[in-house]
């Protein structure tokens, strides 16, 4: 068992929270709240917490996102509310995840049940895909007294959640909590089931009055000249089977190259670190004034021993051996390492869904397809391909659906 | 979100939550009324209206605060008198806030320098709509010793004012005490003889909050001097809640109606106050500092603490904790608590061993090396400063034990306390 895999960052206690509540500077039209993508507001939710109101604060984060907890995990804020924070005119911005984690902590210690089921309207609507954008379209559409079942072709819900985020940015016991808390408000989980296998489109369909594809980007990309090596393992494979095993896999190997420059890369490098893997060493294609990672998970990659090394592409692999070249400069370099992980992206799988992608997304706006019927949300729909993009994406495909089956009202 | 009924009967009137905004330059005209309102007050207490002889000229700059660390606004100084717009003005705004807010409590509190001008501020305050009427006897800044707590201080002129007021309207009426008096029952007891059907208390507490070092001038600086003035926020909170204690537990006083007052800022200083005897509760200080909005989670954490109770009824708690607060000689004496450490929160900072040593009974020892205290138990009294000052919630109330020469079962001692047994983790 792998304690370092697992272990989370240490959260505020009652008087740390207060100490970083009594930082934030309470602003008139507060920027951080407009800010975030999923329509958080902290200003509202931290003025609570300064004024001793943790229930209050947790009603506010819990019905606006019902991966309050999950988001204040796993959110790149120095991208959102965090960035626009007005005390970075002093120093620096409010911890606003670490407030939000506190909050939903208290949220869950207190077994408050802030989530209301609507009203019964004798609708039922079907989910495809229990990931993040999934299980908030189920919880907007719960609220509204709609039936929901999500179909899920994994043994567990979370989607990308539960596979894919390290159990030490995001233990598996917080997606327990926040999918129970959906499936307490009604929710039906269908697991093993493999829509477009195992059940058709028309099946979903003739049973339900809407049908959401919510199915992620879950399949990883592998580029030509690593297929069938045996060092190779994407990244997508390696963080379920981690994470799976709590940390606790055999063969961990001595060195790891990892491929790629992105949250999931920096995810990989930072596990395989905390795996004990002694050299971990990540090539990205970007250099680092074009980074797609984000801040705070690279500066806690490198932190964590990593090294990167900025602009450089895989020209050749021979077993275990790559060679890199740099972009621009005449630069090359050859490693030998024991496992090669590639982190260069996901593609989705949308085959007898009724929805048309392109380079993994549709290509309209909106959530709606030519059928009527059907709709879509999630990492396929346009914008972002974030847990707090993907709470946005799910409840305005709620909202797109209300209107369209009952014009929105109840 | 949750949601309870709030609502409270007072003096006779409804109101729809207890909060009130207290007469200050909080709610001095028709706009902030309104805002207040809208934010979700129950209802105002308008800035005090004067006589039309009396003229408002006020200093500036007129505000101080005392801080602590890195804390602002630990106290505040306010030099500020009575309203300083036109009657007529103060009289337009009363009749607006009525006809436009009907289902909010609009109060108006008055001012008077002598027994006709109390009668005739009644008079017309009821005619403009007012739904009660709040006596300022305690003003502490006045530029008059006919006014404010000059006149709160002497039970024989509040009784006479509080009849004048009486003479005046049949409208509901509280009289605002001050707290600079030793007892405040003989002023409250007097009003009351005068027709006051309830108290509001307290009013700011006489001060000088700071020095300027470098001029020796208190703060804050009127062309070169300033004046003793009202102080107000958390740090007179405990204080305010002494005169209600007080007040609730004099002999004819058990039921007294009051309206709190004093550094009220969150829903537990409301439910405080509600416990100790207020069934309104009025704010200023810390709207001064984060305007009207503080109200929401004052009213939102009511309703949780409300559903924690299992209450349905602010009215249930009110005085509830007026009766377990006895006289000192009244306490049971008999025993001790000694501290307890919990070692794998303990992170060795020594400030329990400081203060046990410097304030204490020496009571503490420290291991130099491993850096951790111990408890003592041949020298420690059971004092509990050790709790109060770890910054880490490491140190509860452990083993009861009885005084020599004492009986009774240690087991029976009720030493359960938020605080003091479940420190904040």
């Amino acid at each position: 068992m792998s304690t370092k895999y697992e272990k989370e960052a240490p959260s505020y206690t009652m008087t740390t929270v207060m100490e970083e509540a009594a930082r934030c500077l309470l602003c008139h039209d507060a920027p951080c709240s407009k800010a975030c993508p999923a329509g958080t507001d902290p200003a509202r939710f931290i003025r609570s917490v300064r004024f001793r109101n943790l229930k209050g604060a947790a009603e506010t984060i819990r019905e606006n996102n019902a991966m309050g907890a999950i988001c204040a995990r796993v959110c790149p804020t120095e991208k959102y509310c965090e960035l626009a924070c007005s005390r970075t005119g002093i120093d620096c911005p409010i911890d606003i995840g670490g407030i939000q984690r506190f909050v939903t902590d208290y949220e869950e210690q207190e077994k408050m049940d802030i989530l209301r089921k609507g009203d019964s309207n004798g609708l039922s609507i079907a989910i495809v895909g229990s990931g993040p954008a999934g299980l908030q379209t189920a919880a907007t559409l719960l609220q509204k007294g709609y039936a929901v079942d999500i179909y899920e072709k994994n043994e567990k819900a979370g989607g990308y959640l539960r596979y894919g985020i390290p159990e030490y940015r995001l233990p598996d016991e917080i997606v327990d909590v926040e999918i129970n808390r959906i499936v307490n408000l009604g929710a039906e989980i269908k697991y093993s089931v493999t829509i477009g296998k195992d059940v058709t489109m028309a099946d979903l369909k003739a049973d339900h009055d809407a049908v959401v594809v919510a199915v992620g980007a879950s399949e990883a990309k592998m580029l030509p000249m690593f297929e069938g090596n045996p060092y190779v393992e994407t990244a997508v494979d390696f963080l379920a089977r981690v994470k799976e095993a709590k940390g606790d896999i055999d063969n961990i190997p001595a060195s790891a190259v990892v491929v790629g420059g992105g949250d999931v890369a920096m995810d990989v490098a930072t596990t395989l670190k905390r795996l004990d893997v002694k050299n971990v060493t990540d090539l990205v294609y970007e250099e680092f004034d074009e980074f797609k990672a984000s801040k705070k998970e690279l500066d806690a990659t490198q932190k964590a021993g990593v090294t990167i090394v900025d602009g450089y592409v895989p020209t050749d692999v021979d077993g275990n051996t790559v060679t890199f070249k740099h972009r621009h400069l005449d630069s090359e370099m050859t490693i030998k390492t024991d496992l090669i992980i590639l982190a260069v992206g996901q593609q989705v799988n949308t085959d007898n869904l009724g929805v048309d992608t392109d380079h993994g997304e549709v290509q309209h706006s909106g959530y709606k397809t030519d059928d009527e019927k059907v709709f879509f949300t999630g990492d396929i729909a346009q914008g972002d391909k974030t847990v707090v993009w993907a709470v946005r994406k799910g409840k305005e495909v709620a909202e797109e659906i209300d209107q369209a089956l009952l014009g929105g009202n109840k | 979100m949750i949601s309870k009924d709030l609502s409270v009967e007072f003096l006779g009137v409804h109101f729809e939550n207890p909060f009130l905004l207290s007469s200050s330059p909080v709610d001095n005209c028709y706009e902030m009324c309104a805002k207040a309102f809208d934010e979700g007050w129950g209802g105002v207490v308008f800035k005090t209206i004067g006589p039309k002889h009396f003229k408002i000229n006020e200093v500036s700059p007129r505000f101080d605060e005392l801080t602590k660390e890195g804390t602002p606004f630990v106290g505040f100084k306010n030099m500020e008198q009575i309203a300083e717009h036109s009657l007529e003005e103060n009289l337009h705004d009363l009749r607006h806030l009525k006809d436009d807010y009907p289902n909010k409590v609009v109060i108006a509190s008055i001012m008077g320098t002598n027994e006709e001008d109390w009668e005739t501020l009644a008079q017309l305050v009821t005619e403009a709509g007012a739904d009660m009427i709040e006596m300022n006897l305690s003003c502490p800044q006045m530029t008059s010793h006919e006014m404010g707590s000059d006149v709160g201080t002497n039970p024989e002129l509040v009784k006479k004012y509080c009849a004048a007021v009486k003479r005046g309207s049949d409208l509901p009426m509280m009289a605002k005490m001050t707290p600079n008096i030793t007892d405040m029952v003989p002023a409250a007891k007097a009003s009351m003889a005068g027709g006051a059907d309830g108290i509001a208390t307290i009013n700011t507490v006489k001060s000088v909050a700071n020095i300027d070092l470098d001029r020796k001038v208190g703060l804050p600086i009127v062309n070169g001097k300033s004046s003793i003035s009202g102080f107000s926020g958390k740090a007179v909170k405990p204080i305010a809640l002494r005169f209600l204690q007080q007040l609730r537990t004099a002999a004819g006083l058990e039921q007294l109606p009051i309206s709190g007052i004093g550094g009220i800022e969150t829903w537990q200083d409301a439910a405080e106050f509600i416990l100790m005897g207020a069934t309104t509760l009025q704010v200023t200080t810390s709207v001064m500092q984060y305007g009207y909005r503080i109200v929401e989670d004052m009213k939102n954490g009511l309703m949780h603490y409300m559903e924690d109770q299992h209450v349905e009824h602010l009215s249930e708690l009110i005085g509830v904790a007026n009766k377990n607060i006895v006289p000192a000689e009244d306490l049971d004496r008999d025993y001790k608590v000694y501290p307890k450490i919990d070692w794998d929160k303990c992170i060795g900072c020594g400030r329990c061993y400081i203060s046990c040593f410097d304030g204490a009974h020496q009571a503490i020892t420290w291991d130099i090396k491993t850096r951790r205290p111990s408890i003592d138990t041949s020298k420690c009294v059971g004092c509990h400063l050790c709790n109060l000052v770890c910054p880490v919630g490491a140190i509860t109330t452990g083993e009861v034990v009885m005084k020599p020469g004492t009986k009774g079962n240690p087991e029976d001692v009720q030493i359960e306390s938020s605080r003091l047994t479940h420190p904040v983790q």
